[in-house]
């Protein structure tokens, strides 16, 4: 339906579903380097029941983000007790353990790739997928939950001093967004057709948090603008093919100096869930 | 036995390595509070500083060690200057993306400009084995060694004998005490970093001689096993960053050796879990952030 | 008489919170000046100002040496420690990972390294506890030796003035006495001291001048005998604020 530009608009859809995943997680101040691993494991799961089950595709992909949601809540209870930020990319071993494991399973292709999935993801369903992703994360954003998680993530100490248990908190954050990247991860195999091994490792994790950094980790629609701008740039620039990539570091090294919280800073002028929120509350206690 | 040697004699070499680039990542993160993920690319430039060194200039093994040192840390002293030293005091994860995004420049740019793949790397040093009877080494293995053993050597004398090094440690604790007592932090960041790159580049040409070639997107491979490195074993103390090196490329060998290369490198990532599942601030201890 | 260190109409907020609002103060050369004050008054935050270690938005930090006067403001604080100010952290702040004589060592990292080694010996004379305890890990000291060598590290590069914050908190009563008869000591041979302290019994018995701080003000001052019979200063005593 796009022509020749199909294969980027449906990339572009997946990676700012994968980083409202890690938006998710990232909400109670942990950080997933894991993302392609989890999504790796969605996609395996899924591509396991429609190829050799025939599973229909709806109910494969939810079983996509059942498999993430109980990695991701493993992950997190596994570090909870490892507080400083830096420490969490401790979640890149998670990943890559499960990337070894990936290796050596022949039943899924071992390193020759899981392969012959049903082609059953197109646009809409991708969109379908990213909203239905922005939906979650958006009411989760406004829910006590959601407040309890950024407590958590600007202090920990206070939040758990007024009540909040941070284990709770870290659960649920880190397997809503697990499910999210499980379900986009089952959605990107039914398109490429393909599960790959190589593809699961900590670097294409990094990715998604150099998106959500980007865009700016406070607000959502901040890392839903890093996926989609980071995502379109390379193919933008492809006049300088031999350049391109060292133009994208650049440009995230510049982005990053002067725009240190990213490309939507945590108070937002414009348009954010949060604020409006806050907003309306106040013009109805006004009212 | 002789398969026990062999691979103890192989692990102690690939873990020196990795412990010249953890150390390198625990010197800047220390001061800094900073992972510095240009890191494994600043290595990667070292080495092909080498390896253009010894094409067209000089192939005398110390001429090529020289020109990678001062090539990585020539590298170094920009980025402190122009990225990490703007960044200090902020979220140290934007400055991880900082630096991540000058790493993506650096494999690109060498990709670039020389070649995406994997080049050889001019035998500078002849690979001849040599045969110590129960094992055998290579004379490229040796001056891995030796390499290795003296960055090493060098960081532990800085940090615990010269008065920057001193200072270097007093500011990785406490940086504002530091700074009250006369030390210029943004000095010895600046120090610390350049120390690490140059480092870092000689030790990549003794890996770019051990296996006769050079790749520009070979710091990811090095760069993670270091950085697993120093989480496993906390900043606190310098040797203990270089003891997990030491024994993480011993393990690994003794995994290649008895059981299979394939699970080789999943022990790094299980003994980081395990490792900090028990002792959340790392082996050997972290200062708090 | 020109004062040695001149604080006027400082302004420090941390984040949108106002941490002093318009703090004028004056030290003169070889007194103790005693700022008291209760928990959150601003008392550190004055101490970091002066060593460059705040965002000052508004006024001036100036500090006389023999030939001028320097604009604090401009400095970065390690140019700061060059002009004769050292520093006796809340809470000591020692090097706990390095040992009692490399944090010694420290407090000399920017002298004359022989005058150093001289100044390390002085003190170990002044405190043998730290002679026996020189190779451990100061860390591993008891508070109040952590708070001798938190001393002895300020006075190495034989300053001009020593900014000591909360010297009393968390010690022994007696060990408390024994740090204020130092403090005596260390003024009589001519440094100049500016003393933070919650204790301000204490502090006002071996100080010569004093203010009194109320969230972010100067709300009295006066000599330390004056000030000691105010009501304000007595509530403090009672320890109502704290």
């Amino acid at each position: 339906m796009f022509g020749q530009w199909e294969s980027l608009v449906i990339f572009t859809l997946l990676n700012v579903m994968l980083t409202v995943g890690v938006y998710v997680t990232a909400m109670s101040g942990q950080l997933s380097l894991a993302t392609a691993a989890i999504a790796g494991l969605g996609g395996y799961a899924a591509a396991i029941l429609t190829r050799n089950f025939g599973w229909p595709f709806v109910p494969a992909i939810l079983v996509g983000a059942v498999v993430g949601a109980f990695v991701g809540a493993f992950i997190a209870a596994v570090t909870l007790r490892m507080r400083d930020f830096i420490l969490k990319l401790t979640t890149l071993a998670f990943g890559e353990m499960i990337a070894v494991v990936a290796f050596n399973i022949d039943y899924i292709g071992g390193a020759n790739s899981f392969t012959g999935i049903p082609a059953y993801t197109g646009f809409w369903s991708c969109l379908i997928g990213l909203l239905i992703a922005t939906y979650l994360a958006w009411r989760f954003d406004g829910s006590r939950l959601g407040f309890a998680s950024r407590a958590v993530r600007d202090d920990v100490v206070a939040a758990a001093a007024t009540g909040i248990s941070v284990l709770q908190v870290r659960v649920v954050t880190f397997a809503l967004g697990a499910a999210i990247c499980g379900a986009a991860g089952a959605l990107q195999a039914h398109y490429m057709l393909i599960v790959s091994p190589q593809e699961l490792g900590f670097f294409v994790s990094l990715n998604f948090i150099i998106f959500l950094l980007f865009g700016g980790m406070y607000v959502l629609w901040g890392a839903m603008l890093g996926a989609t701008v980071l995502t379109i740039l390379p193919e933008l620039m492809r006049f300088t093919t031999e350049y391109r990539h060292v133009l994208f570091g650049l440009v995230i090294t510049v982005v990053v100096l002067f725009r240190p919280q990213g490309l939507i800073p945590r108070i937002p002028t414009g348009v954010s869930g949060r604020f409006s929120r806050v907003g309306k509350t106040a013009r109805q206690q006004a009212q | 036995m002789n398969l026990f040697l062999q691979q103890l004699l192989n692990g102690v070499i690939i873990g020196s390595t990795y412990a010249v680039i953890a150390i390198g990542f625990a010197l800047v993160f220390t001061v800094l509070r900073v992972i510095n993920f240009a890191h494994p690319d600043i290595f990667m430039v070292g080495m092909f500083g080498g390896l253009l060194c010894a094409k067209y200039v000089s192939s005398n093994f110390f001429v090529v060690a020289a020109a990678s040192a001062l090539s990585a840390g020539l590298v170094g002293l920009i980025l402190e200057r122009a990225v990490l030293r703007p960044l200090r005091g902020r979220d140290a994860l934007m400055t991880l993306i900082a630096t991540l995004g000058v790493g993506i420049m650096l494999e690109n740019g060498v990709a670039a400009l020389i070649s995406p793949d994997v080049v050889a790397f001019p035998p500078v040093i002849s690979r001849q084995p040599i045969d110590l009877g129960a094992v055998s080494v290579s004379k490229p293995q040796i001056v891995n060694l030796i390499v290795s053993l003296i960055s090493l050597a060098i960081v532990s004398y800085y940090v615990r004998l010269t008065p920057y090094g001193r200072a270097t440690r007093a500011v990785a604790e406490r940086p504002d005490v530091a700074a009250a007592f006369g030390v210029n932090v943004s000095r010895v960041s600046q120090v610390a970093v350049t120390l690490a790159s140059m480092l870092a580049g000689c030790a990549a040409v003794s890996v770019g001689l051990l296996y006769g070639n050079a790749w520009a997107f070979i710091g990811l491979a090095y760069g993670i096993k270091g950085f697993i490195c120093i989480l496993i074993a906390g900043n606190r103390y310098f040797e203990g960053v270089m003891l997990v090196a030491l024994a993480l490329g011993i393990l690994e060998a003794l995994i290649t050796g008895y059981l299979s290369s394939t699970y080789r490198d999943a022990i790094a990532f299980l003994l980081l879990i395990a490792v900090l599942y028990v002792r959340p601030n790392g082996l050997f201890g972290s200062y708090s952030t | 008489m020109t004062p040695l260190l001149a604080i006027s109409d400082l302004h420090v907020a941390y984040k949108a919170v106002p941490a002093l609002s318009g703090v004028s103060i004056e030290l003169f050369e070889g007194e103790i000046l005693v700022i008291l004050g209760a928990n959150g008054a601003g008392k550190t935050t004055i101490v970091k100002s002066i060593l460059g270690l705040t965002n000052i938005q508004r006024g001036s930090v100036s500090l006389r040496t023999d030939d001028a006067s320097h604009d604090l403001r401009k400095l970065q604080t390690h140019q700061i420690h060059r002009l004769g100010v050292t520093w006796v952290p809340e809470g000591r702040q020692l090097w706990g990972a390095m040992t009692v004589l490399d944090n010694l060592k420290m407090g000399g990292f920017a002298s004359d390294p022989t005058e150093t080694r001289q100044r390390i010996e002085e003190m170990l004379d002044w405190f043998p506890r730290l002679r026996e305890r020189q190779d451990q890990l100061a860390g591993s000291l008891s508070g109040g030796e952590q708070q001798m060598v938190a001393l002895a590290r300020a006075l190495i590069a034989r300053p001009k003035l020593i900014l000591m914050d909360e010297l009393s908190l968390g010690l022994a009563p007696l060990v408390v006495a024994e740090v204020f008869q130092l403090v005596k000591k260390v003024n009589s041979l001519g440094v100049s001291v500016l003393l933070v302290e919650q204790n301000a019994r204490q502090a006002l018995r071996i100080a010569t001048r004093a203010y009194l701080l109320e969230v972010g003000h100067v709300v009295e001052s006066g000599p330390a005998a004056e000030l000691a019979n105010k009501q304000s200063v007595q509530d403090i005593f009672l320890g109502g604020h704290s």
